[in-house]
């Protein structure tokens, strides 16, 4: 592999200007967006008291200092104390991020298990019943609301049939729903792709040549096409893990579950602005990560892409 | 009360989609239980588990729990004795409490005066960071510790309602020597009071474990263990209260409390709200500084149709400045009157010319805030007044609160801890109050000495008339007294609290056994 100290250079460069950009913008956009303080003491309270909570919480000093403080301190990983919590808005941060990665991997995982399948079957029986079927099945998945097929299932599977729990976070069972809900939208688009990507390899010349030289219709797919086919569905796949991390806030939200996008969206509420701000750097940091990987893996895959 | 959490009441919205959506389960007949663990889901996650830390419904669902008051604030309203077995007030100013003897905190310490005077002090202690209760007791300017078994607040001036602030959130009495050894982080991860359950664990935004205090002095708890979930989302609460996975829900909104109702194994229980929800009135601003335009903006609602309709029946209509159940509520006066014909003629006596009159509402912050904006926008249009609905975000209300910004109308869900009108209704119009909009001098002057008289005939006059004159200005609009609704499992017994702190004693909560 040619380059790859100036290649791992440049991206970290890059990752750096992001973290700076994006932490940048949340601790503008929270500031804009309203003062915690009166939501944090009765109506009535005194104006003394507010300038003492204000005070207390840093908040009395000028913008540009405050911005200042906030980005001393984020060299050094620490994002303050929640306003909300009152302790270390890392530390809260970090005692939510297992339950998101649990919630987020299994959704992950439930999706490419369903998902490619579906996606190379529909390619290699197109236009056959069960084709078009799942194919629907998934521009619904695709289009539906989160929120709505979270309560769907919890209606449905936990309620009428009784099957899983309808909320929490207790055993495998409690995980299926949710990783469901959440992995709906990626498994959806995944098999779409799929389907598209394999369509695409198995009208190629060198398909037909395989064929012609008499090799078995399995070895056509699996050995011929799925690896050429490999490239844009490891694109999406990633570009899918980002949204995961969006999609868990509605999905935490309808089913209880005590990861970091219930934990933002209730953040933002009480206008925590140190958990906010690390929430967000945090996952800006995980998407960060992933694109990465998912660039090495293009290398490993094509080597097309190894050369430039 | 301003609580944050108050906004997950009601998710009209989510409530629809959920209440369109197919039948229930068919569940099983079972009235009885043999469980020895409650377990009861609420909308939001606790922040604090220090009583002088929140004021939130969350926090104080669970403390009042874990800590005793002095005195006890029953379901009906009456105050009763809990860690203080008498009290009286000495000459103007000094109040005396006799405490119960052989009460102790959960580590074993016993609960002496000096508690008391270490609590009180301590509320009002404002270098203590995060304390969040230190207006509570203001009124109150020492505490004296002649024996252990006796406490004496001195107040500053006369105080009538002392032993019922006490009652309520910054009168929990904490234990001085654990708070003092331990420090204040140790003392919120792993609190230690006297109530009826004790702290076992917590997990954030999961759930909380509490177990029964076997040596309460109220006699033990009818469980063993209970567990306090946070399920967030309204629909999915009510879910899991239909599916069985627990034992009481709060804040039921009447769409799903007819889905609870329904259902055979589960029941509806409300508590009439201790407060009102009204329209506060901006009455500097024309054309709401004319009397006569305010009352034709509240003769113009149709409140009987907002109970039925919007509530289902779960409200009733208000008479005036002061909530059913509160201390000198005049069981006399009518409900406030809809009238179209007479609203139309008033608008005109006052020579109303079309302006605009702004209603600026939350979505969800109160329980159908913004459906009743739409409401009330609507009637006042058959009568001819210029309205319109404005929507704002939480935040932006809080901040307007602040400023006095806001345009026309706004919500507001006014209430005493201490279920009297000199915390539910002066602490807010009062002269610098938070809702200081309007002024009258005779008014004024009545609410003031209210405040300072500790004779409680004095007090009834004087808020007699403070009605009559609230009825002709309107600096409120009042529209509904709402019940705040339960979902149990018909094998819960308990009596649910007006003012959302879900106190589970023994004298209002057992399961039925099979």
């Amino acid at each position: 592999m040619r380059g790859l100290l100036p290649f791992l250079a440049s991206r970290l460069l890059r990752a750096a200007i992001a973290l700076w950009l994006v932490s940048t913008v949340v601790f503008v956009v929270m500031r804009l967006s309203g003062d915690p303080v009166p939501l944090l003491l009765p109506s009535d309270a005194p104006q003394s008291e507010f300038a003492r909570v204000r005070a207390e919480l840093g908040l009395d000093r000028s913008l540009p200092v405050q911005y200042a403080v906030f980005l001393g301190h984020v060299m050094h990983a620490d994002f303050g104390q929640s306003i909300h919590f009152r302790q270390s808005a890392a530390r809260v941060v970090l005692d939510y991020l297992p339950a998101t990665f649990e919630l987020g991997l299994a959704a992950f995982a439930l999706a490419l298990l369903v998902a490619l399948p579906i996606g190379v079957v529909s390619a290699v029986k197109r236009n056959s019943a069960v084709d078009q079927a799942t194919m629907a099945l998934a521009l619904v998945g695709q289009s539906a609301p989160t929120f709505f097929i979270g309560i769907l299932l919890i209606l449905i599977v936990s309620l009428n049939l009784g099957l899983l729990p309808t909320s929490g976070r207790e055993g495998w069972q409690s995980l299926v729903l949710p990783a469901l809900t959440l992995g709906a939208f990626a498994m959806a688009s995944i098999a779409r792709l799929t389907r598209s990507a394999v369509l695409e390899v198995l009208r190629a010349d060198y398909i037909r040549t395989a064929r012609a030289k008499g090799v078995t219709e399995v070895l056509v797919v699996v050995k011929h096409t799925l690896k050429n086919a490999a490239v844009p569905i490891v694109t999406i796949t990633g570009l899918q893990f980002g949204t995961l991390l969006g999609g868990a806030v509605v999905t935490e939200t309808v089913f209880a579950w005590p990861g970091i996008g219930r934990l933002a969206i209730q953040s933002i509420y009480n206008r925590d602005y140190p958990v906010v701000q690390c929430t967000v750097f945090i996952s800006a940091v995980l998407f960060i990560v992933i694109n990465f990987f998912v660039d090495l893996i293009y290398g490993l895959l094509d080597p097309r892409v190894r050369a430039s | 009360m301003t609580d944050m959490t108050r906004r997950d009441v009601l998710k009209i919205a989510a409530a629809g989609a959920a209440a369109a959506l197919p039948g229930l389960p068919p569940s099983a007949l079972a009235q009885g239980t043999q469980k020895r663990e409650l377990v009861v889901a609420q909308g939001g996650d606790i922040a604090a588990l220090d009583p002088h830390l929140s004021t939130s419904s969350n926090d104080i669902r669970i403390s009042f729990n874990i800590f005793d008051n002095l005195t006890s604030r029953r379901p009906d309203g009456k105050l009763l004795p809990s860690l203080a077995t008498e009290w009286k007030l000495q000459g103007q100013t000094a109040w005396v409490f006799k405490l119960r003897s052989g009460v102790k905190f959960h580590n074993g310490d016993p609960l002496t005066s000096a508690d008391v005077k270490f609590s009180i002090d301590r509320s009002l202690d404002t270098n203590l960071k995060g304390n969040r209760v230190s207006t509570v007791l203001t009124t109150v300017e020492r505490v004296e510790t002649p024996d252990p078994g006796t406490a004496v607040v001195h107040t500053k001036k006369p105080d009538p309602l002392l032993p019922a602030r006490l009652g309520f959130y910054g009168g929990q009495i904490i234990p001085k020597k654990y708070v003092e050894s331990v420090g204040p982080d140790a003392f919120n991860a792993k609190p230690v009071g006297s109530g009826p359950t004790r702290f076992v664990s917590w997990t954030k935004d999961d759930k909380l474990v509490l177990e029964a205090n076997p040596d309460y002095w109220g006699g033990r708890v009818d469980f063993d263990r209970l567990i306090v979930r946070a399920l967030p989302e309204m629909a999915p609460r009510v879910a899991a209260l239909l599916k069985g996975e627990v034992d009481l829900i709060t804040q039921v909104p009447p769409d799903q409390g007819e889905r609870v109702k329904g259902n055979p194994s589960t029941v509806v229980s409300g508590a009439l709200y201790g407060g009102l929800y009204v329209l506060a009135v901006n009455s500097k601003r024309p054309p709401l500084d004319n009397p006569l335009v305010k009352q034709a903006l509240s003769l113009a609602i149709d409140r009987d149709a907002i109970v039925k309709e919007l509530w289902r029946g779960r409200g009733v209509v208000p008479s005036g400045m002061i909530a059913k159940g509160d201390n000198h509520f005049d069981a006399s006066l009518p409900p406030l009157a809809f009238n179209a014909s007479e609203a139309k003629a008033r608008l005109k006596k006052a020579g109303y010319k079309g302006e605009e009159v702004v209603i600026e509402t939350t979505v969800g912050y109160m329980a159908g805030d913004k459906p009743m904006a739409e409401a009330i926008q609507a009637m006042w249009r058959d009568v001819g007044v210029n309205s319109k609905v404005e929507v704002m975000e939480y935040s932006v209300r809080a901040q307007k609160i602040r400023e006095k910004s806001f345009k026309g109308l706004w919500w507001s869900d006014p209430t005493s801890t201490l279920r009297d009108p000199d915390g539910m209704m002066w602490r807010l119009l009062g002269p610098g109050g938070p809702q200081d909009y309007w002024r009258h001098a005779e008014f004024d002057e009545l609410g003031n000495a209210a405040r300072f008289s500790v004779d409680e005939k004095f007090r009834a006059d004087a808020y007699k008339k403070m009605t009559q004159l609230f009825l002709e200005h309107f600096p409120w609009v009042p529209v509904i007294q709402p019940y705040e609704d339960y979902g149990l499992q018909k094998y819960v017994e308990w009596t649910p609290d007006p003012l959302q702190q879900l106190e589970i004693r023994r004298f209002n909560f057992k399961f039925r056994r099979a």
